[in-house]
């Protein structure tokens, strides 16, 4: 069974116009009657939210399988299609269906439901709110799930983790011809080199020092290319391994160049070993080294902005990336792991710790998701040659405290930390949009004029 | 040195029959990046420290101008120079680079690690004092601190001995039996910076003589022979303590095949290239001698000196030179310590803790094995860069001499305390 | 003798849902489908269908050859269970052969109930449960129908339950007179509540249709070719065709002396287990519970047999997603002569209390009839001819016991919208 494109719905941006039911009627209905589109924008004025009634293409779709007549079935488009030959108007898929999505239509005189228009989807295209989007990310899950995973069945990792996610998901793209590198912490502590003599992946993989992971994969990466191989140097690490007392190592391949794709697992602490404090830890956070008492609440400084020191280093490639924003991801992954063949790709991604920030373990992906809207975790991306561009507009986030108050971590927070933090995410924000506009308009290149010779008189 | 380059470029020929002997004037530094360039390694990861740094220097500029094929990783510090060359072997790579004193204290951390993976890296140590005082002169401190981690030390007296001793080394690490990382030690100032005439052995020679073997047939980070390197081991949980136990004891059997193929090499070096090193201790003047120093590094030179002057007005002294200190050397030193009835140890170094030397330590701990029980002074001296002078080692004979007939004083000898 | 991890017994929605949930978590196990037809696998619900025309023969299969072999299943047609051996796992066939199983699912469904009327089987009658009941029913409708020069002649349907109300309509169309004799009180009882059954009766008289509910018929007695009935006042009908849809009963015959609970279908527990150890039972062999936890009519209905289906087979397979079966809701969609009726739910019973609450529009002969039943603010109930709403999101409601009762107005003024609106918010 494979996934499928969908067309998601933010009921925070819809404002009820209509417009995506007058297109999706223009395009699909006989007469252009909006009542007859496979859309319907519905408000409910009890809970003062608009709602959406619209076919979901399910992975399992029930409509299908209450059909009699085997009308009704899904492609391997991802769509659940409809046979008119076939249907005999028995109206038993729309019992099927809980979202809306197959109706009978009066005007056409047989149940109607979306087909998504090819891959165009004219309600999409309509909106202009930003309240529909066409997710293609299952696309990415189906070619993803062809891919093989090269880490074992059974990684340890605490309950509600999504850096089991990251680390599969890199691993099946960036493929078998790899060199990986997981420096001491949670990667490495959930299996990923091995345990009872037992290995965790596929590909060779070895425990670099806490210390030492982009210097050991550039004499890794080096030597096979020395052989004539190009062998990709793949480095999971943790914040501490890459920013505290793993970055002089990093730093120092990332200026040298080395062709290495970094990937930075980014929990904001020392987590695997019981939520101890780093320099990526934020401001006012509980960690077990920066507890809260009479005359301490929680991390003083704070976290330092790893990623942008990354870019400073003039590398390929760098990006932050969250796994509530796959498709995103996936994409930087394909650009960092392209520019790794280059020099050096930096993957910075948010992750966040259902144990060390205590939070519950199903809010993983709504804790990354709230942490980008509201500009907590900002998604960028650099490249050498075009500067840094912002994944998603900043300009309108949640309140921050929507994010903050997900988290155990920040419960003691007082009135003036929350201020401390809201100042802080704003200043990084404004610091991003800067660097975002200060990329030459489309077409232009910043050029240095060449001087005639070296000898350049310097009184001049 | 790049007229030299030009001069006396390596062939790089098949290896022919012998060939009359290339000259060269150099320093120490300049002989050890030659015996770099005649080993061939694949990689080399350097960062610069005195006195080492001309070292990188002309291993850099042999890169840059072609006479070097290697790989030359400009690192950011030595804790990633050895790093580097971790992932360089564990990827097949043969591998070179050169430190002392801060920087191997900064690589210790890595460098703790390189023998338990087995990794037939070769590293020169410009030995250099410990810094505080502040120091940038010679001095054993440095390779005498880490002589637990599990390396193969092997100390040089000449330049000529440091260039041929870096190739040795390379037959030393990457003989299957051993599979061990070895320092070649060169004394910095004395060796680093003091030029004499060399002879350049002819790299077709050293080509037949080294080979190529496989570095990482015993564990290798290659997609080809895919495995995971160093997985969690031993602990609660897993395997139980006796694969931790199997390794550790596999290391120390490395270290034991060592003391056989350090001395196979040496013959082999003597009959190849006519040049004949003691492999693991040097016996000078001793078969007859009531008395004897042991030394070790660069003082031998001066100390033999002494010895020749001292046997000249009738007294019966020798000298012990500890070529190879790990492994220890124990039947060799104990065959030489049997000779004597007083020992002088002659350290560039200190052991805190023991208010004597690390040689002398190593001495007392071979002489437990000795048939009779010989007194043994401790002499501490050349800290800093400090000259030992031959009048140093007169004295030294002199202090040595005593024991023959009055009882071994517990503190050292300090043989610079009056030197301005 | 051969040996399965799973053998299903039927191959109609509840076998093939199972079949389908199986799959999904166990991607190995050796899977047999044994049917007792000899063709590939079709929906009762679409037969009458087939008897009018709309449908081909050929192009109403559930389920291609080729999907059961994608499936890597063993399907078999042809193969009628015989007797089941719980103690020893084994199924003995209708040829004498046996298969082992791991875990046995019975899904053979339901056949026509035949009531005990006098005479009955003396007579020509038709049934409509298979596709070979349809095709023969087909040609004798086309028969009676009249041809040209030839007066029509008289159908009578025994049974005005959804099989029975298509068939009359069928055979309207295609020219006979038809006279549909239903023993309670209404047409469609238990699908429909009064109000909307009279309505849909009504649709029907217009088109010609004799609808005598509350009658039974005492006696049939042959005539020619047809026959002829007598009903309880003492009037008779003659019918040169006469087809019984009086209902099912379930396929169980096979399960005598295997020990397994029969009562008025097989009892089986919230995860669709019969009481013998790795047998479970879904669809219409099954008796169904209510979901109210009343006498409310449950089972017999197709998205109740897909969801039991759904159950067994996930719980045979071992699939940690399970959830208990909630019980049969009653849920219809009824399109007839144009018209569309459909209903969810139960109906509020006789002499009910303040906590039930019923909302109606259209009562008095407008152009559409919309019920709402309501108990402490919960829907329980939703009965429409001519007006739309889905029934998928009014059955998801009732399950969820979802609070409505501040959007009875809206709900009962567009069902539609102000369903989807609520259930929009309830999945977001």
């Amino acid at each position: 069974m494979s996934a499928t494109p969908t067309i998601a719905f933010d009921a925070e941006r819809c404002d009820g116009c209509g417009d995506c039911m007058s297109a999706c009627a223009s395009a699909k209905s006989t007469d252009g009657n909006t009542a007859q589109s496979r859309i319907r924008i519905v408000r409910d004025d009890e809970a003062g939210h608009w709602g959406v009634a619209l076919c979901r293409q399910c992975g399992d779709p029930r409509c299908a399988s209450v059909c009699p007549a085997a009308a009704l079935a899904k492609g391997d488009d991802g769509i659940v299609a409809w046979d008119a030959e076939r249907c005999v108007n028995c109206l038993i898929c729309t019992a099927g269906c809980t979202f809306g999505g197959i109706a009978f239509s009066a005007d056409e005189g047989h149940v109607v439901k979306c087909d998504q228009c090819a891959g165009t989807p004219q309600c999409v295209t309509a909106c202009t709110r930003g309240a529909l989007r066409y997710v293609t990310a299952a696309k990415l899950y189906n070619r993803w799930g062809e891919l093989e995973d090269l880490f074992v069945p059974g990684l340890g990792g605490c309950q509600g983790c999504n850096t089991e996610l990251i680390m599969r998901h890199t691993l099946r793209r960036v493929g078998p011809n790899t060199v990986l590198a997981t420096p001491p912490g949670c990667i490495p502590g959930m299996g990923s080199v091995g345990y009872n003599g037992m290995l965790g992946c596929k590909v060779p993989v070895f425990h670099p020092l806490l210390t030492n992971t982009a210097s050991m994969l550039t004499g890794i990466r080096r030597q096979h290319k020395r052989k004539g191989r190009n062998v990709t140097a793949l480095a999971l690490a943790g914040d501490g391994g890459a920013g505290d007392v793993g970055f002089q190592s990093l730093s120092g391949a990332a200026e040298r160049g080395e062709q290495i794709l970094f990937v930075c697992v980014d929990n904001e602490g020392y987590m695997n070993t019981g939520a101890q404090r780093s320099g990526s830890t934020t401001y006012g956070a509980w960690t077990a080294t920066t507890p809260i008492g009479d005359s301490a609440r929680g991390k003083a400084q704070d976290a330092k902005n790893l990623p942008l020191l990354m870019m400073w280093h003039g590398c390929e490639y760098v990006a932050t990336a969250s796994t509530a924003f796959m498709e995103d991801f996936y994409a930087k992954l394909e650009a960092a792991l392209e520019a790794s063949e280059r020099g050096f790709a930096y993957l910075h991604l948010y992750s966040p710790c259902t144990s060390g920030w205590r939070f519950p373990s199903a809010s993983n992906i709504e804790v990354a998701r709230t942490a980008v809207e509201t500009n907590f975790a900002v998604l960028w991306e650099y490249r050498r040659e075009q500067g840094l561009t912002l994944s998603r507009d900043i300009d309108d986030p949640l309140p921050v405290t929507d994010y903050l108050k997900l988290l155990g971590k920040f419960r003691h927070l007082d009135p003036a930390q929350i201020a401390h933090i809201e100042r802080h995410v704003a200043e990084q924000a404004q610091v991003l949009c800067e660097l975002a506009g200060m990329q030459p308009r489309e077409g232009e290149r910043i050029v240095c004029h060449p001087s005639d010779s070296m000898a350049v008189d310097l009184d001049q | 040195m790049s007229e030299a380059v030009e001069k006396i470029a390596p062939s790089t020929g098949s290896a022919v029959a012998k060939k009359e002997p290339r000259i060269l004037v150099c320093d120490g530094n300049e002989a050890a990046a030659w015996g770099v360039v005649l080993s061939r390694p694949d990689m080399v990861a350097v960062y610069p420290i005195t006195p080492q740094s001309s070292l990188a220097e002309y291993v850099a500029q042999f890169v840059a101008d072609g006479v070097l094929d290697a790989e030359l990783v400009e690192a950011e510090g030595e804790h990633s120079v050895l790093s580097v060359l971790h992932g360089a072997a564990l990827a097949g790579a043969r591998t070179y680079t050169a430190s002392c004193g801060q920087g191997l204290a900064f690589m210790f951390e890595p460098y703790f690690r390189t023998p338990n993976l087995r990794l037939p890296i070769v590293m020169s140590i410009v030995n250099r004092d410990g810094i505080t005082p502040q120091c940038v002169w010679g001095g054993q401190q440095d390779a005498m601190t880490v002589r637990e981690v599990g390396w193969v030390q092997l100390f040089c007296e000449t330049v000529q001995e440091v260039l041929d001793t870096i190739v040795m080394a390379y037959r030393i690490a990457e003989d299957r039996s051993v599979m061990l990382p070895v320092n070649v030690n060169h004394d910095g100032n004395y060796l680093s910076n003091g030029i004499v005439r060399i002879e350049l052995p002819d790299q077709g020679e050293v080509d037949d003589f080294l080979g190529m073997p496989d570095v990482n047939w015993h564990a290798a980070l290659d997609p080809d022979r895919p495995m995971g390197v160093d997985p969690l081991t031993g602990g609660a949980t897993g395997p139980g303590p006796a694969l931790f136990v199997g390794y550790r004891r596999g290391h120390c059997e490395g270290m034991q095949n060592a003391l056989r193929v350090i001395v196979e090499v040496h013959e082999e070096w003597a009959r190849r290239f006519g040049r004949r090193y003691a492999p693991l201790v040097e016996e000078y003047r001793l078969d007859d001698a009531d008395h004897a120093l042991v030394t070790i590094g660069s003082m031998a030179g001066a100390a033999k000196d002494a010895v020749d002057a001292a046997r000249d007005r009738g007294e019966r002294v020798g000298l012990i030179r500890i070529k190879t200190l790990r492994p220890f050397p124990l039947d060799a030193m104990v065959a030489a310590l049997d000779k004597v009835r007083a020992i002088g140890v002659v350290d560039r170094a200190v052991s805190y803790g023991w208010n004597s030397g690390p040689v002398h330590q190593e001495t007392l701990a071979a002489l437990q094995h000795c048939r009779h029980r010989v007194p043994c002074l401790s002499l501490i001296g050349g800290l800093a860069g400090a000259d030992l002078t031959q009048t140093h080692f007169e004295r030294a004979i002199a202090e040595t001499a005593k024991l023959l007939d009055a009882p071994c004083p517990r503190e050292p000898v300090w043989l610079n305390a009056e030197d301005r | 003798m051969e040996q399965f991890d799973y053998v299903v017994l039927g191959a109609s929605h509840a076998g093939l849902e199972a079949l389908r949930a199986i799959r999904a978590h166990d991607a190995d196990g050796s899977i047999a489908v044994l049917d007792r037809e000899a063709r590939l696998p079709v929906s009762p619900t679409v037969l009458p269908y087939v008897v009018s025309g709309k449908c081909a023969e050929d192009r109403i299969a559930l389920r291609e050859r080729r999907w059961f072999d994608a499936q890597r299943v063993d399907y078999r047609q042809q193969a009628a269970a015989a007797a089941l051996d719980t103690a020893n796992a084994r199924l003995r066939l209708a040829d004498g052969r046996e298969i082992g199983y791991g875990k046995l699912l019975l899904a053979t469904g339901a056949a026509p109930a035949i009531p005990p009327i006098e005479g009955l089987s003396d007579v020509r009658y038709h049934v409509l449960r298979t596709l070979d009941d349809a095709l023969a029913l087909r040609d004798v409708a086309s028969e009676v129908a009249g041809e040209a020069g030839r007066a029509a002649g008289r159908a009578i349907v025994l049974g005005a339950g959804l099989v029975g109300m298509h068939a009359a309509e069928n055979l309207v169309r295609a020219g006979a007179r038809v006279t549909v004799v239903e023993m309670r009180g209404q047409v469609l009882p238990g699908y429909f509540d009064a109000a909307a059954a009279a309505r849909i009766e009504a649709v029907f008289r217009d088109k010609g249709v004799e609808v005598l509910t509350g009658r039974r018929v005492e006696q049939v007695a042959p005539r020619g070719e047809g026959c002829t009935l007598r009903l309880d006042g003492g009037e008779a009908r003659d019918a040169d065709l006469l087809l019984v849809a009086a209902g099912v009963r379930p396929e169980v015959s096979y399960l005598a002396g295997s020990g397994i609970a029969v009562e008025r279908g097989v009892v089986v527990d919230a995860f669709m287990r019969t009481a013998a150890p790795n047998v479970w039972a879904a669809g219409d062999v099954v008796r169904t519970p209510s979901f109210f936890g009343d006498g409310t009519p449950a089972g017999g209905i197709l998205p109740d047999a897909v969801e039991q289906g759904r159950t067994a087979g996930m719980s045979m397979a071992g699939d940690p997603a399970l959830q208990p079966y909630p019980g049969g809701v009653s849920l219809n969609t009824y399109g007839f002569f144009g018209h569309r009726a459909l209903s969810v739910g139960r109906d509020a019973p006789e002499g009910t209390g303040p906590e039930w609450e019923v909302l109606v529009r259209g009562e008095e002969g407008g152009d559409a009839y919309l019920k709402l039943v309501l108990r402490d603010g919960r829907l329980q109930g939703i009965f429409g001819v001519d007006v739309l709403f889905d029934p998928g999101i009014m059955w998801e409601l009732i399950l969820r016991r979802v609070e409505i009762g501040a959007r009875r107005d809206v709900l009962l003024e567009n069902p539609q919208d102000a369903a989807r609106a609520l259930m929009s918010g309830l999945w977001r």
